[in-house]
């Protein structure tokens, strides 16, 4: 089914919650508000003309200085300095989270992409791991990485990083740790060069050499 | 109803009614070093006795952020880290990786260059199923296949160090084509040479040794069966859903690259040994794949058109415009997809990686419900997972 279609069967589902329709890049999506996404989503899989049955990709976003006229000017990430220190920035994130589902349907053969936008602030979304299972771990790694709560999922603990890890690293304000479990972590010497740098002194004209007399 | 499931075998639910003996489970871990989790997975397994009652994957043991350095490198300086996911098919995922930034650029490739990608991400697959049916022997307590196995994985790694410079990671795949032609001393006849003693004389050596194996086929035969709904729900793909019966490849039914051009068959589970969909079928759909991935080498490199093998100068800064795109392929392990965002610019706004490995382990915490601790390594076995593509 057509990609427009499909978006307009959504809309008439979930009326003011579908917010809009986008196919103007590589691919279409259809932004919804992120407290009827699980509606959404249900009505997606469920429905007989669409039967998504596979949700193919859950990916969190941190939409924080993106660049909407294309330029490439978008916020870069902070790093390690030259010394190996953690690079600090004055600038202050203010930017939506955003989650991209990508569906497919094994039955009907065709795709869709929605998105929603939730503000940083707050930064929750309701889980769709009862509507796909697969989506249980997607949100998980989306809550480790980006700090995006999902409510009613059943456990949401980190999945790829420490239980007691501070952070989310793909923020875009995120800052790189310094130092872990006191082990530096960039740049800096574990331990003293036992090889010190060989001295040449240049005043030493060539072929004077005391040994040959 | 996990409860049901370990009462019919004879589990700790039935021994509380033995009166004086009390049981209690017995929390387990299984790795992070441990032979049968091929890699550092830790699996936290309460079991009673012998039956597993419950498992909890643990993930991260080899995270390194690849999703976060893609936001801090331009676009051709990160396909270099797309070779370390899937460490036995890095083609698979440089193709994946190109595939999804061709998209968001609407980049054409050469058509020599389409071939050389085919050709050389086959030949990485076939590499991996002789890991994945190595290793599933190794875990099955089979030691001889894996030699042969790994006898035949080297001349694919010398075919594609002669055609890439690399012998595990290459690096080979570039935005807009592939970084090198085919090398001139007889690459071609060499691959094709060695495709056809594959397919007749080394396939049946593993069907001998292994797949028709007596001991082989009754360890596996109905055990850890995976329905298709399952597999639906858990994302499960590549060999894991087809050895569920379900005909899907991405090669086939969401073409992409030249795939489309080439004759060549979907392999799915019978249920020859057992019920569809257990461990002897998601083994034998990769000698399967085997096959056909020579068939669709011979075709490739039969109708090997002449041309550039680069749209794109191999010294410019490539740059994508503003969008977003989400693009698959199939790699040796399933769907491998990258939802990449472009700003516009030579840096990867967003690049989120969906990993084949990190949803078909997910099918563990349900599957492995029941099973037999030994079981459990023969499911983990047969889903043929790598850890540098789970933890990313």
């Amino acid at each position: 089914m057509d990609q427009k279609e499909i978006y307009e069967l959504l809309a008439e589902k979930l009326g003011p919650a579908a917010l809009g329709f986008n196919d103007e890049g590589v691919e279409a999506y259809a932004d919804v508000e992120p407290g009827s996404i699980a509606a959404a989503c249900t009505f997606l899989r469920d429905d007989e003309r669409l039967q998504f049955n596979q949700l193919m990709c859950l990916s969190g976003i941190d939409w924080d200085g993106y660049d909407e006229n294309g330029k490439g000017k978008s916020v870069k990430i902070l790093g390690y300095t030259d010394e190996g220190q953690p690079e600090t920035s004055d600038h202050v994130s203010e930017g939506d989270f955003g989650v991209a589902y990508s569906l497919y349907s094994h039955s009907r053969r065709h795709k869709f992409t929605l998105r929603v936008r939730t503000p940083r602030a707050t930064a929750s979304v309701p889980t769709v791991s009862g509507v796909w299972t697969t989506a249980a771990w997607h949100e998980r790694e989306a809550w480790d990485l980006l700090g995006i709560r999902f409510t009613g999922h059943r456990d949401l603990r980190r999945i790829l990083l420490e239980e007691h890890w501070v952070g989310h690293p793909l923020r875009k304000d995120y800052q790189m740790p310094g130092t872990w479990d006191n082990v530096p972590l960039h740049g800096q010497p574990y331990c003293e060069n036992p090889f010190p740098p060989i001295e040449v002194t240049p005043d030493q004209p060539a072929g004077d050499d005391p040994a040959e007399g | 109803m996990a409860i049901e499931n370990i009462k019919t075998k004879g589990g700790w639910a039935d021994q509380d009614h033995v009166p004086g003996i009390k049981s209690e489970l017995l929390e387990l871990n299984m790795g992070p070093q441990h032979p049968a989790t091929h890699g550092v997975l830790r699996l936290v397994l309460h079991t009673d006795g012998e039956i597993v009652f419950k498992v909890t994957p643990v993930l991260g043991y080899l995270h390194r952020c690849a999703e976060k350095i893609a936001e801090g490198v331009n676009y051709k300086q990160w396909v270099v880290y797309s070779d370390r996911f899937d460490y036995l098919a890095p083609m698979c995922c440089n193709h994946a990786y190109v595939t999804a930034l061709e998209k968001v650029m609407q980049q054409e490739v050469p058509e020599r260059a389409e071939h050389l990608r085919i050709v050389t991400a086959e030949l990485s697959r076939i590499a991996s199923h002789l890991i994945a049916l190595a290793t599933f022997g190794l875990d099955m307590g089979a030691w001889t296949p894996l030699l042969y196995c790994f006898r035949e994985r080297e001349v694919i790694l010398d075919l594609l160090e002669r055609i890439s410079g690399g012998r595990m990671l290459y690096n080979y795949m570039v935005p807009g084509g592939v970084r090198y032609d085919m090398p001139k001393d007889n690459w071609a006849a060499d691959v094709l040479e060695f495709i056809t003693m594959l397919e007749n004389k080394k396939i049946a050596d593993y069907n001998n040794l292994l797949s028709y194996n007596k001991i082989f086929v009754e360890r596996l035969g109905n055990v850890a069966v995976i329905d298709p709904q399952t597999a639906y729900d858990y994302g499960c793909t590549g060999p894991v859903l087809r050895g569920a019966g379900v005909k899907f490849d991405c090669r086939k039914d969401d073409p992409y690259s030249l795939y489309h051009k080439f004759d060549f068959e979907i392999p799915v589970g019978q249920g020859e040994m057992g019920a569809v969909g257990d461990c002897w079928d998601r083994y034998f759909v990769r000698v399967c794949e085997i096959e056909q991935s020579c068939r669709i080498i011979r075709q490739a490199l039969e109708s090997l058109p002449d041309g550039p093998v680069q749209a794109i100068d191999l010294t410019k800064i490539v740059k994508a415009p503003a969008g977003a795109a989400y693009s698959r392929v199939e790699s040796a392990k399933g769907e491998l997809g990258h939802y990449i965002i472009a700003d516009g610019g030579q840096v990867a706004f967003r690049n989120k990686v969906r990993s084949p490995s990190f949803c078909n382990l997910h099918v563990v915490e349900k599957i492995g419900v029941g099973q037999m601790v030994s079981d459990l390594v023969a499911l983990i076995g047969s889903l043929d997972i790598v850890l540098g593509e789970i933890d990313r």
